[in-house]
Parts: structure tokens; sequence; C-alpha cells
């Protein structure tokens, strides 16, 4: 029914205090809507690339980019368009079809949006869900409600790994190996595979409900836990070091 | 123990046991279900937990958490016990199963018999008065049957154990027998029972294997040799990376091979290399002497998922064995027909609401249409009756085709496999 999104390393970011780590991802969110220059923007998402990479590893780190690369790639093709202020550079007769300023708001749209996805993967490749859980009722959200965010984020995951096995089952499916398929077939035949992602998470909806009650989510009385968080003994130091990353990158990218 | 065929509502009863439908599966239901003499139709199904702990025949629907040791945990948590509490029972229950290794482990990267034993994992710790098992010894191999058996014999609880099928783990286990038939539960003596159950399961039936006429006009043979398959698990570092070596395999058209071995060995890594579906680390997989590439290999091996909804999506019957062949141009109809028939199908059935046998069915006739030379049937028996399991490998093999049958049930090996292959310590042997 869920699907983890953790992935097992020993990387600093594994020892960093998962509340800091919410902090920072929340800041570094919002830190990317700061008036920074286009150039420190990518510079920071570069780096958090990097950290992600070297934590995580390469597979995870391109994993991440892959599923996130035909949404870019739409924004991408299609931000442009939408903005008409600005020097032309592509102009047919008196319609301008692209300007520089929609370039420049497609690019960093794009980088905010890789940046984004980057910092939330992150989280949750490095923290165990139990912990996010326990991080998010550290910041006094109720039980259910860290229940629900953190079902939210392994339930996508869940669709994902869904799509990839009706996908595969199709492949298997195929009649010839010679047969040569045109983009429009590739593209009709997504609908029967979506609609078996579809009718599986469909089907996945009272079976969840049905689990969760049979493990006793429900009962009156107070809810105790397995894991906690006292084995992160520098959460002053994480948080403080959150707090100041978001300053640091800030001071130096901000627009002058 | 409540023997029954498939379809006779076996998991239907099990869910009504726990309160569970028709609160999340809808029907009608008349009476009343009293456990310990207090009647659940005014109870919750949480308020349940300490009484009755339910074990699912498909053990991926009953998945709430992320790893292994939190799925364990969950129920605990809600019971309010105390961590040293939870700890002792976590430990225990993760021992008795033999998921140390996999405690950080996500369900997606666990084996269906690696799936079942954290649920009994998790049965073990809740420590309910009741335990309702629903085909929980399909999925598992020879060693963790037994272990389940001792803890059935030893745990001094109310066990009720579903199953389609008698194993011989089942002898001198349970103090009483019933059998589900046409709807109601029936009482036999113990020496009328078994014949019964066999004569409903259609088992007194000639196998369809025996004496079978292969049409077998042309010939083909698939080789696997020195494959070197890696599979990571990427939630776990403590489980390491597991290898399998397949230094010489071999099947034939028309032959029928087994593959036996213990959970978790590498089975499905071995069938989806084979099929094409994942690439191995070193050697080559040749179809009649030439090296194949997986995409080459995806068209001539059929690979039947254990679960056959991942491999049927369309509205109707007819829509869906068309599906593969859209791309021929031509009208296939009366070979759809035919196939129809032949598989006992119904060529206007909608297949979300047909029984788990013709899903399968379904499955096969798809493959048997696009006629591949050689077929993986993945645990093909765990859902099935042995005849209706036989009736399949037989539909499917009358054109010559060359069958890997992977099952846990040695029973069932034994009926069907002229050659046997296995797995121990990473290495897929010849038996």
């Amino acid at each position: 029914m869920t699907t983890n999104t953790f992935v097992a390393g020993s990387g600093w970011l594994y020892r960093f205090d998962p509340r800091a780590k919410l902090l920072l991802m929340v800041l570094l969110c919002i830190w990317f809507f700061l008036p920074v220059t286009l150039l420190g923007l990518i510079l920071v998402v570069l780096l958090i690339i990097l950290v992600g990479t070297l934590n995580t590893g390469r597979k995870a780190s391109f994993k991440t980019f892959m599923s996130i690369l035909p949404m870019l790639c739409i924004m991408v093709l299609f931000t442009p368009f939408n903005v008409r202020d600005g020097k032309a550079i592509l102009q047919v007769g008196s319609f301008v079809v692209i300007t520089e300023e929609g370039l420049l708001q497609a690019t960093r749209l794009a980088w905010r949006f890789i940046g984004i996805t980057y910092v939330c993967t992150l989280l949750f490749a490095t923290t165990v869900m139990n912990e996010v859980i326990l991080s998010l009722r550290w910041y006094r959200l109720p039980y259910k409600g860290a229940l629900v965010i953190t079902l939210a984020f392994t339930y996508i995951p869940f669709i994902a790994e869904s799509f990839s096995q009706i996908s595969d089952s199709h492949r298997l499916r195929e009649f010839d190996e010679k047969q040569r398929k045109k983009l429009f077939d590739r593209v009709k035949d997504l609908l029967p595979t979506l609609t078996s992602v579809l009718v599986a998470a469909l089907r996945s909806i009272p079976n969840l409900a049905m689990s969760l009650e049979l493990r006793g989510f429900g009962l009156e009385g107070k809810r105790t836990n397995y894991h906690t968080l006292s084995a992160y003994r520098h959460s002053f130091t994480h948080f403080f070091l959150s707090c100041m990353i978001i300053v640091v990158l800030y001071y130096i990218a901000r627009v002058r | 123990m409540l023997l029954a065929p498939f379809n006779q509502g076996k998991t239907t009863l099990a869910k009504i046991m726990c309160r569970v439908c028709p609160k999340y599966f809808p029907g009608e239901m008349k009476g009343s279900v009293c456990f310990y003499e207090r009647d659940i139709s005014v109870l919750e199904p949480w308020q349940l937990i300490s009484v009755c702990t339910y074990v699912s025949q498909n053990p991926q629907e009953l998945f709430v958490a992320n790893s292994v040791e939190e799925e364990i945990a969950f129920p605990l948590e809600s019971m309010g016990l105390s961590r040293e509490e939870m700890h002792r029972r976590v430990q225990e229950a993760l021992r008795t199963w033999g998921l140390e290794a996999l405690k950080t482990s996500s369900a997606q990267e666990l084996s269906g018999g690696e799936r079942k034993r954290v649920l009994l994992a998790v049965m073990q710790a809740i420590d309910a008065r009741f335990w309702l098992l629903d085909e929980a010894f399909d999925d598992l191999d020879e060693h963790w049957r037994l272990i389940l058996k001792q803890l059935i014999k030893e745990t001094g609880k109310t066990v009720l154990v579903f199953a389609s099928r008698y194993l011989s783990t089942f002898d001198d286990l349970f103090d009483r027998m019933l059998l589900l038939e046409d709807k109601q539960v029936k009482s036999y003596e113990p020496e009328a029972l078994l014949p019964r159950f066999a004569v409903l399961c259609k088992d007194t039936l000639p196998n369809p294997l025996q004496a079978q006429v292969l049409d077998l006009h042309h010939t083909h043979r698939v080789t696997a040799d020195r494959l070197r398959i890696e599979r990571r698990r990427v939630s776990t570092l403590s489980a390491g990376t597991f290898h399998l070596n397949v230094d010489d395999f071999s099947l034939q058209s028309g032959q029928l091979v087994t593959l036996v071995a213990p959970n978790g060995s590498g089975k499905s890594s071995f069938s989806r290399c084979l099929c094409g579906l994942d690439d191995s680390l070193e050697g080559k997989i040749s179809f009649d002497g030439r090296p194949q590439d997986s995409k080459e290999l995806s068209k001539k091996i059929g690979y039947l998922f254990q679960n056959p909804d991942l491999q049927i999506f369309l509205p109707t019957v007819a829509d869906e064995l068309a599906w593969s062949m859209r791309h021929l141009g031509r009208s296939r109809q009366g070979e759809i027909a035919s196939c129809a028939k032949l598989f006992e199908l119904d060529l206007d059935d909608t297949p979300t609401t047909m029984s788990y046998p013709q899903r399968k069915a379904l499955q096969a006739a798809v493959y048997y249409l696009l006629d591949r030379p050689f077929y993986i049937l993945d645990e093909l028996d765990s859902a099935l009756t042995y005849h209706t399991a036989l009736s399949i490998i037989a539909r499917l093999r009358r054109n010559g085709a060359g069958i890997l049958l992977i099952t846990h049930d040695r029973q069932f090996a034994n009926k069907v496999g002229q050659q046997s292959y296995t797995i121990k310590e990473g290495r897929l042997l010849r038996v």
C-alpha cells in the first residue's frame, strides 16, 4: 500500500536532527522565492544536488531528476510563450513568440522546481518515516495530521511503483519484436497503463482504511512511540546551522 | 481448519469476522458474529485488536508502515504499550521470523514469502487471543511452514486457518477440520472430509498433463550461461547486496521445469532477467544458441506475474484478448473466440468482477494468444486448486511451449515437473 522513500546510508545528513532538517527544508523552499540572482539560485540548487548525491548516491539522485523530467520539459517549453514583455528574441512578423524576459522566467522557474523537489526528496530519503512523524508532532501537529502527511508522501511513490510494474507487464504483452510504434501509438498505449494505475490506486483506498483500523488506529487512549528522537544530541547546533545556512546563502546570492 | 475451494467466500468470511466487511467491502449481511460472547456488530475494527488478528491472503494489502520494524511496532503503539515492552515484542517477532536483517526494508523490496512473514510477525507481536489465518501457509517455503506449524502448536491460542489446499504440513495440527461447501460450513468425519474436498476441487479428475500430446512442429531452446544477477535493497544497509549466480540453465520446447526454492532466494529476480525485464551483470541468455538482448527476450518468453491484476486492465475479456493483437491490422476474432472457449471464458465478462481463477485463466489466455515459445509461471498454484493450475499449464503447453514453473509446493512440483531446479547459497542448481 505504501512505498518507502528512505534510502539507507550513513552520510552526515542521516545524522542531522530530523526536526532541524524539517525546518531547513521549509526555509530552503522559502529561500527559492527570495530576490536572489539567477546564478546564485543555480549554484545553490547544484550544491543541494551535490549534497544529495554524496548522501544518497548517484542512482537515487538521478532517479529524482528523471521523475520530474517530463514536468520540467513542459515547464521550460511553455513558460516562455506566456511572457510577452521585454526584448524579443524570436518574432514572426509583428507577433513576438519568445522574449528574453520569458526565457529568464522559464529558467528561474525550472531551477526553483528542481531545487524544491530535491530538498523535499532529500528529507524523506535520509529520514525514516517514523522520525518524520515524530518531528511533525514535535512541531505540535496532531498525530492524525502527521500520519496523513507521511502517508501522502509515500502514496505517490506507491503509484509510481504501480505504474512501473504495470508498464512492465504491458511491455511483455507486445506482440511483435519487429513492430516499430509511432509516437501517437506510444501515447495511446499510455492510456491503458494509466487506467490500470488509477484502478490499482482506487482499489487500495478501502484496503488502507481496513489495515489502519485493524492495526488499532482509532483506539482511544494515548498512543505511544516506538521510536524516539533522543538519540539526536546536537539539536541546538543543527537548528542554528539550519538558520545560518539560509542567512549565508541569502547574503551571498541576494540581488544587489 | 476451514477447507474450501477458491471463491467460496473464505476471505469475505474472514473480513466479516474482523469487522471490516461490510464496512469497507459493501454487501448485505444478516445475523451476528460473537467473539468470546461479545457481539462484534457493536464494535469497531480497532476495538478487536487484542481479541483477533487477521493475516490476509494478500500481504501487500495490509501494509501501512514504511519498514518491517515500523510495521510490527505500529499496532503496539496503538495499544499504548511501553517502549520497553514494544522493543521486546518487536525483537522477538523479528527473530522468530528471520527478519532482523530486513527490519528497515520497505514492503516493496520484500519477496512474497518475506511479506507474509512480516504479517505473521505482526500477529505474534500483537499477541491477540484469536488468530485468523487466511491461506497463511501459501507463500511460505517449507522451513517457514514448519515454523508456523510449531508456533500454532505451542501458542495455546485459538487459531482458525482458512485453506484451499490440503498441505502435508497440516497433518496432526488441527483439532477440528471443517468444509465450506455450497456456502455452508459443514462438519465431516476426518476420513470422509479429505475425499469430499478432493471431489470439490476436482482433484479426483485425471491429471490433464498426463498423456498430453503436444504440437511440437517447431522446437526451440533457451539457455542461460554464467549469469550473475545483483539486486540491492536501497532501504537497508544490513541486508547487503543480493547476488544470484546461474552457471547453466536450459529449457526446451515442450519441457516442464520447476523451480522450488526458499523465500527471498532470487526466483523472481531470475525470472525477470530471463524474460528481459531486468538485465544481468554478467553472462548471456540465448535463444536457439543466439544471444538475446532484453527486448528480444521479452517477445519470446512470457512471464505470468503472480498477481494477475497487474496484467489485465481492459473493460471486457474480448478487449483484453484483442489488445495484444491490435497492431497486426487484421481480424483475429475467430482466434480470440476459440481461445476464450479453450480457457472457458465469456468474451463479454468484466475482468475486474471475475473470480480469481477466472482472472488467472484470462491472464494465461492473453499469453496463449501471443503464442510465446516459452512461459514462466510465477507461483501459479498459490491461489488455485491443483486441478485448475494443471489445466492452465496444459492449455499453455499444448502448442509445444516450454514452461518454467515457480512454486513453493513440492507436492505440486512433483505432479508437474520433468526436471527441477533449486537455489542454494545464491546459486541456481539442477536437482
